[in-house]
């Protein structure tokens, strides 16, 4: 295996993590990612503010 | 940090007053009922920073819905330094009430006179200072779509927080005035706004008569001993009754009214709107127009009717992202279809530029080309159409022709016994499913809410626009827009049908009452419409770079690979996806799609829809068969996109609805998501199928099925009639 081969699976492999990494992160913060319009990441509008409490339930 | 509230009645500008305030993007629908919670933000242009805190829209402060109770809660415990009452100064009678009503609570109140312009255009005067003088706080007027009067209403509203204020009413001079006063004695002493909790305890407000319910055995007997004025003891009526009167008598000499003889414009523009026969059919026009602009590959049926073919290399390879194939192209096609073409002609080219670098014989080469540009770039192709689509969609929400369909629908609804207030919530579910359900909420009743939250995957979100996209290319010609539409049109209709066998099978046969204002038609707004996209792209972009970036590299790695990976590539047929697909395939094999060869990818398709349903599109195109390739009869194509349209929504969506149901209410939901989709896929496949056959044969079972249907109309309209009279 050549060393981009190794690059290019690790990239890949980081695709695959990057979402349930921001999933998690997002739910800490208060963040949601549909499309409800609350990606903004403000946590204060009604939306981020729903979403924080379902991630606190 | 000092906090400011802004509270008033729906749609008379408030969230438009927040995002000028606060540069905030919030959503703003030219209907009521758009903010559904609370919003913060900051205003930054004052000495001091400044919270502002967007309430719900609110007629009253009564606690009978979901909305009231937040405005109320917050105004009562977060004690607000300053609360700015928008009043949409086009409709100052109305308004007021709910002022008369905060007036009572300790707390500074501005009244921000929102709409002046519009006041203006009428050739209406409102006297402000008689207005200040009446209400006895300061008044400015304002407007928050013109960014007019909002400085000045922020710095008298900061000097204004820095004092205090005693709630005052309008009733103390009426019969409610000595009750009050003995009331307010019975209270407890460090209770605050006093005032207001008497009020409310005399109207018999549920929250207040809990909490205090000596004061209330007070009020009662108080109240016992008033002669009767033709209320029959119902206070709240006589609250109201007085305020109205009191708004009526004194506030006359603050409005100034043009002698204007006939109708306004959008008086003239409703009589053709929302006409009892033709209301509907206009609806299905304008929804068809913005279709055949979205979607259509012969702009103005320009090829069907004047048989238009354009010849030249050059025009053909413009029209279509360089698609020329040495044939003629059969008119023109939408700028829609015609920006979709250029946007994967990018992709394509990016996909080659890559090539230039690597073989897609190697895995990875295979994996970024066929894989990651190919599956995202599926999606991401679609992004400007969806956009136009969208651009649409907002042009009808900011001029308030969608208010208007909300009240044709309400008309059309009720007949079936669904209110017209469930029918906002559904129509924002064109957008996104996530907010519509999370408006279900405005709704008082569990049950209808439940109802409601169900049914708001039959409006199309904007994440299976490009599936209808992909597959309007498939259909090809001119039908793609017919398709389009058909899906949408099925959308509503089988919302109809469902709610009708909701109700039918439900207890609850009551419909709740809906009273909506219609705003006045203007101009839609450039940023409004700007803003409204933005927030789409940003979303289609971030989703595009995460969610489905991630499931391509996991549907790619699963297509193309078998169980024993670590041998290297498999043909697409041997790999673990096709493994799994063919299990799962028994299961969607009596709705005609999941037939054959390909079933499997169809249905493996489906099930990466419920991560995102974008992921609908990049998974056909890993298994090579977008781009023309989907090998389905017609009737397999509506099958497929009525399972999709009906089934369990993505998991974000089914996550909101799980907060907003009832534990109940969402296994249901669940199970009513899935056999729904599955029964109209099934009764669609082969009803279509049996018109191939046998027309005569599908029109029989097509008139069954509408029998059936109208029977059930009948049989619940019946239901609904003698649950009224009882």
């Amino acid at each position: 295996m050549q060393w981009y081969e190794i690059l290019i699976a690790v990239i890949a492999a980081a695709i695959v993590a990057l979402p349930i990494i921001l999933h998690f992160v997002n739910k800490k913060k208060g963040k949601h990612s549909c499309g409800c319009g609350c990606d903004c990441g403000c946590t204060e509008c009604s939306s981020c503010e729903k979403c924080k409490h379902e991630s606190d339930k | 940090m000092i906090k400011f509230a802004l509270a008033g009645n729906p749609n008379c500008g408030k969230t438009t007053l927040f995002n000028t305030l606060t540069g905030s993007t919030a959503h703003v629908g030219n209907w009521p009922g758009v903010t559904v919670d609370k919003r913060e933000g900051l205003y930054k242009k004052l000495a001091e920073k400044v919270q502002i805190v967007d309430l719900p829209g609110i007629y009253s402060l009564s606690p009978y819905t979901p909305e009231e109770v937040i405005s109320r809660n917050f105004i009562l415990d977060e004690k607000p330094e300053c609360v700015i009452n928008v009043v949409d100064a086009t409709n100052l009678e109305r308004n007021l009430y709910l002022t008369t009503q905060i007036l009572e609570i300790d707390v500074p109140v501005i009244v921000a006179l929102n709409m002046m312009d519009a006041v203006k255009a009428n050739g209406d005067k409102i006297v402000i200072e008689e207005l200040q003088k009446v209400l006895g706080v300061p008044v400015v007027g304002i407007s928050a779509l013109k960014r007019e009067g909002t400085d000045e209403l922020m710095q008298k509203a900061f000097e204004l927080a820095q004092t205090k204020r005693n709630g005052t009413t309008i009733l103390e001079n009426t019969i409610v005035g000595p009750i009050i006063a003995k009331v307010k004695e019975a209270l407890p002493q460090d209770l605050g706004s006093k005032l207001f909790h008497a009020i409310k305890l005399i109207e018999g407000d549920e929250l207040e008569v809990k909490a205090h319910p000596e004061a209330d055995k007070i009020a009662t007997e108080l109240k016992a001993q008033q002669p009767d004025d033709g209320f029959d003891g119902d206070y709240e009526a006589v609250v109201a009754d007085r305020r109205y009167d009191y708004i009526s008598v004194n506030f006359k000499k603050a409005i100034v009214k043009a002698n204007k003889q006939g109708m306004t414009k959008s008086d003239k523009i409703d009589k053709v709107m929302t006409h009892r026969i033709w209301s509907i059919p206009l609806f299905l026009v304008i929804m068809f127009a913005v279709f055949h602009f979205v979607f259509s590959e012969d702009l103005l049926f320009m090829n069907a009717i004047f048989g238009l073919e354009i010849k030249s290399e050059t025009a053909v390879n413009f029209f279509t992202g360089m698609g020329y194939e040495g044939e003629p192209l059969g008119g023109i096609p939408s700028l829609g279809v015609f920006l979709q073409s250029w946007m994967g002609f990018v992709f394509d080219q990016l996909g080659e530029l890559f090539g230039l670098f690597m073989s897609t014989d190697t895995w990875y080469g295979a994996l970024i080309i066929d894989g990651i540009i190919g599956g995202v770039g599926a999606v991401a192709s679609f992004i400007p159409q969806i956009l136009l689509l969208f651009l649409f969609i907002s042009i009808m929400e900011d001029s308030g022709y969608m208010a208007r369909v909300a009240f044709i629908m309400d008309r059309a609804f009720r007949k079936f016994g669904l209110s017209g207030k469930a029918f906002i919530p559904m129509l924002m579910g064109f957008g996104c499913s996530v907010p519509a359900m999370m408006a279900a909420r405005t709704l008082e009743d569990t049950c209808e809410r439940d109802r409601t939250i169900r049914l708001a995957t039959c409006f199309s979100c904007g994440a299976k626009a490009p599936i209808w996209a992909m597959l309007a290319v498939v259909v090809g010609g001119f039908f793609g827009d017919i398709f389009v539409f058909t899906i949408y049109l099925l959308g509503i209709v089988i919302a109809i049908v469902s709610a009708l066998i909701m109700k039918l099978f439900g207890k609850n046969h009551d419909v709740p009452p809906f009273i909506m204002e219609l705003p006045a038609y203007h101009a839609p707004q450039f940023k409004n419409l700007m803003a409204h996209l933005w927030e789409k792209l940003k979303h289609y972009v971030v989703k595009a770079a995460t969610i489905i970036a991630a499931s391509t590299v996991v549907i790619w790695f699963l297509s193309n690979f078998g169980w024993a990976f670590w041998n290297g590539m498999v043909e697409i047929e041997n790999s673990i996806l096709a493994d799994i697909g063919r299990g799962l395939s028994y299961i969607f094999y009596p709705l005609g799609w999941a037939m054959g060869a390909d079933g499997w990818k169809y249905t493996v398709a489906t099930l990466t829809g419920l991560i995102a349903k974008e992921d609908v599109v990049s998974t056909c195109e890993l298994l090579g068969l977008a781009s023309g390739a989907i090998g389905l009869s017609t009737a397999g194509i509506y099958a497929f996109a009525a399972y999709n349209l009906f089934t369990l929504p993505c998991m974000a969506a089914v996550a909101t609805a799980k907060g907003e149901s009832t534990k109940k209410g969402f296994w249901v939901t669940l199970a009513w998501w899935f056999a729904s989709s599955y029964v109209i896929s099934l009764i669609i496949y082969w009803v279509l199928e049996l018109y191939s056959v046998a027309v005569w044969a599908g029109i029989l079972v097509t008139l069954v099925l509408v029998a059936a249907i109208v029977a059930s109309g009948i049989v619940l309209s019946r239901r609904i009639k003698k649950y009224s009279k009882e």
